[in-house]
């Protein structure tokens, strides 16, 4: 958390002016098993907002995501997704809400390769148009997101498992942005990355145009994000430390 | 003995063990289930059809579309009881695998208990006619079966590849996690798959009664005989499967004309673990170019 200047104190819960909340988050705790990640969080996302998420390995900023998405071993605290509660007391079951989770408006893009080795681009892109309206409207959406990320265009008929590591981050990105989400989750979309292709991600992410939806992403890498969220909040040890936003004018330092 | 008849038999039990197959391999690979039950479902739905021509007509579709929908049901049935409640539980493979075994042995006990010790047998449903083909006599029942089974088995896979529910199938067959990620719902998915490998297993078992007779304990060989032909086309992949039952089939086709018929299980099992200690994965393991994670 050393690498933002400007603290201010935690949150308020309640939307920036002129906004709605789409996302509340109040009193969450989850974690896997005996061991709880996360500690009482609350956490407000307004509509409109593109929030950065950054904290150190370990802390609980996947568990966040996953404890919003009900995949987590268990949870208990409230999650408000457009006004509809999605959070619930859980003790087991990781997974087996997240499809209605998902339907509400959540479009999650998970760390790493949770991709569909033997399905093609386009399939897969498929696969991410969950709602009747995105399977409907699913050839523009493709088109949308073949503009976005050009290099797919080439590969629509390639099974995923055959392209490189940055192909797929496209992929894994384009799949949840074909959904009809109003709040995407992007846990680490620059991890093993090399520095030139991540940025060129993190550009595309950029690009969606949000209108009434939200985005939250997670990231290690400070500076990646210096200039381009509205707003960065810091996560330690299961709890959400210090924020700063872009009007503030956010410094980061360099060497870290 | 001459071998064109050796080998069309050997092509008519390739298809319906194929069927059988492709069945257990979606059902592993989608839900994570090693259905145990599928024998039971096999011999039930054997009954279904069977009271269908009893009480309904012998009309051979109508015989067919009974013991299919049988299967669906009692894949349904199996659903119900050893998916939906214990699958998000942990050991959910090894507790999965002992409810099947146990619907299995219930369900096995009430057939005989409700049916009877005695084989019931089926209707002819692809009629009497022969075809003369080059020297090899072809029968009704081998034609049908052999046309009946590659027809299905092509729409379902067919149907999985173009269709939404096939893909959220596909999908959960090579990610799980990802797919409840993606907002695919594992029990939906899951009764549609039990229904689908149910309907397989319908079909497979009124293909067989043009063989074999009907009886409680009659599904064991056959799912047996489907568990090693998944087992060695690599569990969860399709076209392994397809490939898995052909040369399993040559084999046993070859083994009983050039051995003689007790050593073809002998020759089965080796050809299986020979191909499992060169691939691990099974006869996919050869045909799949995708990087795994």
């Amino acid at each position: 958390m050393s690498a933002i200047v400007a603290l201010s104190p935690p949150p308020a819960l309640a939307p920036a002016p002129g906004k709605r909340a789409v996302l509340t988050v109040k009193g969450l705790s989850a974690g896997y098993g005996p061991m709880r990640v996360i500690h009482d969080l609350d956490l407000i996302v307004s509509s409109g907002e593109r929030l950065g998420l950054v904290g150190l390995n370990g802390h609980g900023k996947s568990t966040l995501f996953y404890a919003i998405a009900g995949l987590t071993g268990w949870q208990r605290g409230s999650i408000l997704l457009n006004g509809v509660e999605v959070g619930r007391t859980r003790s087991q079951g990781p997974g087996r809400y997240t499809h209605t989770v998902v339907r509400q408006g959540l479009a999650l893009i998970p760390q790493g390769d949770e991709i569909f080795h033997g399905l093609t681009v386009e399939e897969h892109l498929d696969s991410g148009a969950f709602t009747p309206r995105a399977w409907k409207e699913r050839k523009a959406r493709k088109e949308r997101i073949y503009a976005i990320f050009p290099p797919l265009v080439k590969l629509m008929k390639t099974p995923v498992g055959r392209l490189s590591g940055g192909e797929r981050r496209m992929v894994s990105i384009g799949r949840g942005l074909m959904a009809d989400a109003s709040l995407f989750l992007v846990d680490e979309p620059t991890l093993g990355l090399a520095p030139k292709i991540g940025k060129s991600v993190l550009d595309a992410l950029m690009s969606v145009e949000l209108e009434d939806s939200a985005m939250v992403i997670a990231e290690q890498n400070v500076a990646l994000l210096e200039g381009r969220v509205d707003r960065v909040i810091g996560m330690h040890a299961g709890k959400l430390k210090g924020e700063a936003s872009a009007a503030l004018g956010f410094q980061t330092r360099r060497e870290l | 003995m001459d071998i064109g008849f050796i080998v069309s038999n050997a092509v008519v039990l390739a298809c319906i063990y194929g069927t059988l197959a492709i069945g257990l391999s979606i059902t592993w690979s989608s839900v994570g289930l090693i259905n145990l039950a599928y024998g039971f479902i096999f011999a039930l739905s054997g009954y279904g059809a069977w009271l269908a021509s009893q009480y309904v007509t012998a009309n051979g579709i109508v015989v067919l579309g009974a013991g299919v929908l049988t299967g669906a049901l009692g894949g349904m049935l199996v659903c119900a009881l050893a998916f939906i409640p214990i699958h998000d539980k942990p050991n959910f493979t090894v507790r999965g695998l002992i409810a099947t075994l146990a619907i299995s042995l219930v369900g096995t006990q009430a057939l005989l208990w409700f049916f009877g010790p005695r084989a019931k047998n089926l209707p002819e449903i692809f009629g009497f006619w022969k075809v003369h083909l080059g020297g090899i006599i072809l029968t009704s029942d081998k034609i049908g079966n052999v046309v009946t089974s590659i027809a299905v088995v092509t729409a379902v896979l067919l149907w999985m590849r173009s269709s939404r529910r096939g893909l959220e199938i596909r999908a959960m067959m090579m990610n799980p996690h990802a797919a409840s990620i993606v907002g695919i719902g594992v029990r939906k998915t899951g009764f549609y798959v039990m229904a689908i490998t149910g309907g397989l297993a319908g079909l497979a078992a009124v293909l067989l009664s043009q063989t074999y007779y009907i009886s409680p304990f009659g599904g064991l060989t056959p799912m047996i005989k489907g568990v090693s032909i998944a087992l060695c086309g690599g569990l969860g992949s399709v076209r392994g499967a397809v490939i898995a039952a052909i040369v399993l089939g040559l084999n046993e086709a070859l083994t009983s004309r050039l051995l003689g018929g007790q050593y073809v299980l002998i020759t089965q099992f080796v050809l299986i673990i020979v191909i499992l200690l060169i691939r691990p994965r099974g006869i996919a393991g050869m045909l799949d170019r995708a990087r795994e994670a």
